[in-house]
């Protein structure tokens, strides 16, 4: 039998402090999480400077609970992963020097991992993956299609050309009198509300795998606005269902034209938005509608937002591979697959 | 006593080994390297210089600011996981003190640390019979004028002002003509000082809270508590999930 692998990984990109233990990949014997949104709940969205100084408060924690709850030490681990970009240079850098002091000190390898390639691998805790897959990365920072041939190989097939879809949640929630995070709220609402507005589904007729969500956050806020002008009152739930609407148009559009262009028997799903019931719902019905043998995966929820332990699934490939870092890493805020 | 000690509290790094007071490895550099990147194989390269491993370390000094906000957080947060790591002992120093302890013992020492728009973090130190830095006036944030103001109870020839940039040197040249400044260039935090200072300095207790002395709030945060918000001690803005 084969030795099983022990990895501890780091993940601080943005406001979660997290450190957990994986073996082989596939099981979390730990997976801590230290989330900050009650701290930037107090500021309408994450303070870098504020989500840093937290980092450097949660990250020793974070590690001890993270070995208690595993029930292993040091001398069992096989290396230590963090997450090196894309996301805040101050927030990044915490999980960084803390992955790399604990290489150092106990002489472990160290690997680092795009935080992308870790939401789409949070999907190993669920399912065997199946090369090629296709992976619809949806959080507050991204909106990607992505190919994934062969374990670690990364093609991305279409990008957000302005904002991440929940970043345009967040911000048509605020217009909605909801606080960071928005997404859940919005989802809620949507589920009870209509679709009568009638907002834009931007670039679904162009022939591209690209999205843009700008178009329809400023169509939501003008319409909010001139509501306001002529004291009218709006269904707020219909405006959830009504932006909801036309973001799943969106995302379901695009991805259904990837998977048209390269079939594939999985469709993973991952990031923070993956989390939205709505999204759930609507890409399952999609494939039934279009007789779709395809499996279509998401995280559980705990796996949707950002956590350690999908850095650790993805790290598992990189270890097989021998793709080690040194102790010179650096945060690389702006990191994306196409850079590697 | 062997004592692993660093700074990242300002441009410069420095790295030192130091064994029974003596500095068996001293790593500095002044040109703009980036402390992420060169702050571990700096401890490296100095602990194989000194022919220790980091496990032969009996305690880890470090810088803890005021300073740079990311270079205290790098430093620290290496000291504290180091510490927290290999279960050694941990102690911080002020970065300011750091400074002050390049200075003249005769002198009363302004160690300085420019935070822009004539503000600057600022301490007051003098040295003891034993050459131990006791501090006058606490570390602290203030604008120059402020600080001018609370120098003049002493002589001006006693002062002395260390790590000005031209800048503070210009406001101080105007207010304290006779008093001694020292430029950054001339100043620099050495980790070996950093290592002495820290054989007489209590060890921290709780590592987990152990954090970088800022000395100022985020703007987010000063700008929340002036709208009239009160931290609320039953909220713990960070989670378990
Ligand atoms: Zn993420």
């Amino acid at each position: 039998m084969e030795k099983d692998t022990l990895i501890m990984s780091f993940e601080s990109s943005c406001d979660e402090t997290s450190v957990a233990i994986i073996k082989n990949g596939k099981e979390i014997l730990s997976n801590i999480i230290a989330t900050q949104i009650k701290s930037h709940q107090r500021f309408g969205g994450v303070v870098p400077e504020v989500a840093s100084r937290h980092h450097v408060e949660e990250v020793t924690r974070c590690i001890n609970m993270a070995l208690d709850e595993a029930k292993v030490g040091y001398s069992d681990l096989d290396a230590v992963a963090v997450t090196y970009g894309p996301g805040l240079v101050g927030s990044l850098l915490i999980g960084i020097m803390a992955a790399k002091t604990v290489a150092f000190a106990h002489n472990l390898p160290l690997i680092k991992v795009n935080h992308l390639a870790g939401h789409i691998y949070s999907a190993n805790f669920v399912t065997d993956l199946q090369y090629p897959f296709m992976s619809l990365l949806v959080s507050g920072g991204h909106t990607e299609i992505v190919l994934v041939t062969a374990p670690g190989v990364f093609h991305t097939l279409g990008d957000t050309r302005d904002d991440a879809v929940g970043e345009a949640y967040d911000k048509i929630g605020r217009i909605l009198g909801i606080n960071y995070p928005a997404g859940k709220k919005v989802d809620q609402m949507a589920a009870k509300g209509k679709d009568t507005f009638n907002f834009p589904r931007a670039m679904v007729q162009e022939d591209n795998l690209d999205f843009s969500f700008s178009g329809l956050k400023s169509a939501f806020i003008n319409r909010v606005h001139h509501a306001d002008q002529v004291h009218e009152q709006l269904n707020k739930d219909d405006l959830a269902a009504s932006f909801q609407g036309a973001v799943l148009d969106i995302l379901s559009n695009k991805t259904f034209r990837a998977l048209k262009q390269h079939p594939v028997k999985q469709l993973i799903v991952g990031g923070g938005v993956s989390a939205n019931q709505g999204l759930r719902k609507r890409l399952a019905e999609e494939i039934e509608k279009r007789h779709m043998d395809m499996e279509l995966v998401f995280p559980p929820l705990r796996l949707c937002g950002d956590n350690a332990a999908m850095i650790g699934a993805m790290a598992q490939i990189q270890y097989d591979k021998g793709d080690f870092a040194k102790l010179d890493l650096n945060a690389d805020p702006s990191l994306d697959f196409d850079m590697e | 006593m062997k004592i692993l000690a660093f700074d990242t509290s300002n441009k410069p790094l420095s790295v030192a080994v130091v064994v029974d007071g003596k500095v068996l490895a001293h790593i500095e550099s002044t040109e703009k390297k980036t402390h992420s990147v060169s702050l571990l194989p700096d401890i490296q390269d100095g602990l194989q210089e000194a022919g220790l491993t980091v496990n032969d370390i009996d305690l880890i000094a470090v810088a803890k600011g005021p300073g740079s906000y990311t270079g205290v957080r790098i430093a620290v947060t290496v000291a504290k996981t180091l510490a927290d790591t290999l279960n050694k002992k941990l102690v911080g120093v002020s970065s300011l003190k750091l400074l002050a302890a390049n200075g003249d013992k005769k002198h009363l020492l302004v160690p300085l640390m420019d935070a822009r728009n004539d503000n600057a973090f600022a301490g007051v130190y003098v040295t003891n019979r034993d050459g131990r830095l006791l501090t006058v006036i606490a570390d602290h944030h203030t604008s120059m004028a402020n600080l001018f103001e609370t120098l003049k109870q002493y002589e001006p020839n006693e002062l002395e002002f260390i790590n000005a940039t031209p800048r503070l040197q210009e406001l101080i040249q105007k207010q304290f003509p006779e008093a001694t400044i020292i430029m950054s260039e001339n100043s620099l935090p050495a980790a070996g000082k950093l290592a002495k200072i820290a054989e007489t300095t209590k060890p921290v207790k709780d590592i987990d809270n152990f954090i970088p002395t800022y000395l100022r709030l985020t703007q987010a945060e000063h700008d929340w508590y002036a709208k009239g918000n009160k931290e609320d001690k039953n909220v713990s803005y960070v989670e378990e999930i």
